[in-house]
């Protein structure tokens, strides 16, 4: 079985709304609902694992309740980074895989979670290509990346959860910081991540922008009505 | 083993389309709620009910919050519910400076109230499977009459929460039907039209047929839209 961890502790700065984005309203429904409705459809996840803030637990178990999810969820307290926000999770993970989704990207389908589980390897991830070229430097151009070698990393990733967890203690005591779980485990622990392709649509909610642009994903994507 | 409830079906619209969705293969489980034990048991005895499990639920709608324990036991009964008929109604027909807050309370309750707790609450599960619903709103949510106010603003509402509805539910694959009979022979229409003589205006049956129709195959491509049923009633 799969336990799921949900990173829900952003806190929406970007948006420019005092509520985080997770808990806005998409498509008339706050956006950490629309992951959680679909996760709680599989049959492969007993836990589902929410990272948050404390102080919003309280609303989400209400949710939880008029949107009748049924599965087991535990709530873990977020941390000052996503990195510490995922270790925090991974150590109340029960099982042996687990499957790393964030909130902000409500437009994931069940398939794409059951994808993830039925690819014969433990550590898969989606990956799309770079649609655009991407430059170094600051004020000045250093250097042009080769774009045919980059991966633009989507959520969500499957891992064998106690090497992730070995690779996170082992991050944390060296002090070295990552901002996502893929680069972390092949960095620290040189495991082999399979990349699949991911989705245009299954976008993050990061700006106001994205937020108009997820109306339209919703109406041309999740709901079946045409 | 398809499941469906239907409310009102002590009489009228409700008693016929209990009747015709009992002698056909869609549902194995039909649930019948209403607040009348005697008619609903009537209306039984009057189904085809070899290879049907016909359950009767007592229920009286001027109570919606009693509606989700009614549900939740439906479900633990049958595991699924795939079709929410919302067929009850109530009018009391009275002029503005007559209407008291009570009557449009009590008309508010059947009409609008309920149907709201009976989707939400059945939504609730019905949401993991896909599923059907259709509510009986009426012409006259559409084209008001004086005199109708509380009965023709509650069905109008009963319109627009199910187009609403229509968009909302879309994504869990639940298809939500509105139909808008017109003038029909049931013992609402009397209290509307008391003097209306019942035999030369459409029946019962004939709206049930449409409702049956909606709710198989056929009524695929129909969902959010306000059916009206109308009868061409010949003069000869």
């Amino acid at each position: 079985m799969y336990s799921v961890l949900l990173l829900s502790g952003g806190k929406g700065s970007r948006m420019q709304e005092s509520t985080p984005k997770q808990y806005l309203l998409l498509a008339g429904k706050p956006m950490i609902m629309h992951s959680l409705e679909r996760i709680d459809q599989l049959d492969d996840v007993n836990e589902i694992i929410i990272v948050c803030d404390p102080s919003f637990i309280d609303s989400i178990k209400q949710m939880l309740h008029e949107y009748n999810i049924t599965k087991n969820v535990v709530f873990v307290k977020g941390g000052e980074t996503r990195q510490e926000s995922v270790y925090n999770g991974l150590k109340a993970v029960q099982n042996g895989n687990v499957i790393i989704h964030e909130a902000a990207r409500p437009f994931v389908k069940q398939n794409e979670f059951k994808s993830l589980i039925d690819y014969p390897e433990p550590n898969v991830i989606y990956g799309n290509d770079i649609p655009f070229t991407v430059l170094t430097g600051n004020s000045h151009v250093h250097g042009v990346l080769n774009r045919s070698e980059l991966i633009n990393v989507q959520l969500p990733q499957k891992f064998n959860a106690n090497l992730l967890r070995k690779a996170h203690e082992i991050a944390l005591e060296r002090g070295d910081v990552y901002t996502e779980d893929s680069s972390l485990l092949y960095d620290v622990l040189k495991e082999e991540i399979r990349v699949i392709k991911g989705t245009d649509y299954n976008i993050k909610i990061t700006n106001p922008i994205d937020l108009l642009t997820g109306e339209i994903i919703y109406r041309n994507y999740i709901s079946n009505r045409k | 083993m398809k499941t469906c409830i239907i409310t009102g079906a002590g009489s009228g619209i409700g008693r016929e389309v209990a009747i015709s969705l009992s002698r056909t293969a869609d549902f194995t489980n039909i649930a019948l709620l209403g607040r009348n034990m005697k008619t609903l048991s009537e209306t039984k005895s009057m189904m085809e009910s070899m290879y049907k499990d016909i359950s009767l639920w007592d229920i009286n709608f001027q109570e919606p919050e009693k509606i989700p324990a009614v549900i939740e036991s439906v479900f633990e009964k049958y595991g699924a519910i795939d079709c929410l008929l919302n067929i009850a109604g109530y009018t009391d027909p009275q002029p503005l400076l007559q209407t008291t807050l009570e009557s449009m309370e009590n008309t508010y309750k059947v009409n609008v109230f309920s149907p709201f707790m009976l989707m939400k609450e059945t939504v609730r599960y019905m949401k993991k499977t896909g599923g059907k619903i259709l509510n009986v709103a009426s012409t006259a949510g559409m084209t008001p009459r004086p005199g109708w106010l509380s009965y023709s603003s509650s069905k109008a509402s009963v319109i627009s929460m199910s187009q609403t509805l229509t968009e909302e539910l879309a994504e869990y694959g639940i298809k939500v039907y509105c139909v808008s009979p017109g003038r029909c022979a049931t013992k609402l229409r009397k209290r509307l039209a008391p003097n209306e003589d019942p035999s030369t205006i459409m029946q019962p049956d004939e709206v049930a047929e449409v409702i049956c129709n909606l709710i198989s195959q056929s009524g695929n491509c129909l969902d959010g839209q306000n059916i009206v049923i109308r009868k061409q009633i010949s003069k000869k």
